[in-house]
């Protein structure tokens, strides 16, 4: 019997073949969502996917493409408002 | 619409949302800017014209374009040189051992000499 903490769905599951020959389920945290456009909902490019701790030591250049909004808005969205911007201030 | 003197703002990279001007057009779709972002070749479609224009003088200099875009009355801020005039090195620390913890130069030459003999 696993362990109490295993018996839920909050870890994923993956099956193993050890060197041994025995089939393992080794006990997996599951992966965040992937970041989303604040704007159009669009899957975000560029940012990683993974676990808070393994992002954590990632380089800043890594994390996020490097320009305004990156890591926030979509190129498109932050393109679209900064146009708009560029026409309001004229 | 983009010829040179024509202030833009670029709308791609890191620097989206700077003001620029157009300093050379090199061809069909690719002109040369300087201004608030980098002196760089930049493709048309990265820019978004403004109806202000400046005049000024084809592949003019940075210096030059800063100070139009200021008599134009807009904000700009002026490259600083990365090497600085007075850079005064700093003494370097004596490195910590474990043996020499603690202890000031003197005793330090003096544990060592003890050592040798």
């Amino acid at each position: 019997m696993p362990a109490p903490r295993y018996r839920s769905r909050t870890y994923r599951r993956v099956r193993k073949n050890t060197p041994s020959g025995i089939n393992k389920i080794y006990y997996k945290r599951r992966l965040p969502k992937a970041a989303h456009c604040s704007d159009c909902g669009d899957v975000l490019k560029g940012i990683p996917r993974g676990r808070p701790a393994e992002i954590k030591n990632l380089t800043k250049s890594k994390k996020r493409p490097d320009r305004p909004y990156g890591g926030v808005l979509c190129s498109r969205c932050m393109r679209k408002m900064i146009v708009k911007k560029a026409r309001q201030d004229v | 619409m983009f010829e040179i003197g024509r202030v833009c703002v670029k709308i791609a990279g890191r620097d989206a949302g700077k003001r620029c001007v157009i300093v050379d057009v090199l061809d069909k779709n690719n002109v040369m800017i300087d201004g608030d972002c980098r002196r760089r070749k930049c493709g048309v479609r990265h820019l978004e014209a403004t109806r202000q224009v400046i005049s000024l003088s084809k592949g003019a200099s940075n210096s030059e374009v800063v100070s139009a875009l200021k008599q134009a009355g807009f904000d700009v801020k002026e490259k600083q040189s990365k090497i600085k005039a007075d850079k005064t090195e700093k003494p370097r620390r004596a490195r910590k051992t474990k043996i020499n913890a603690g202890k000031t130069k003197k005793t330090q030459e003096e544990s060592n000499s003890k050592k040798t003999i």
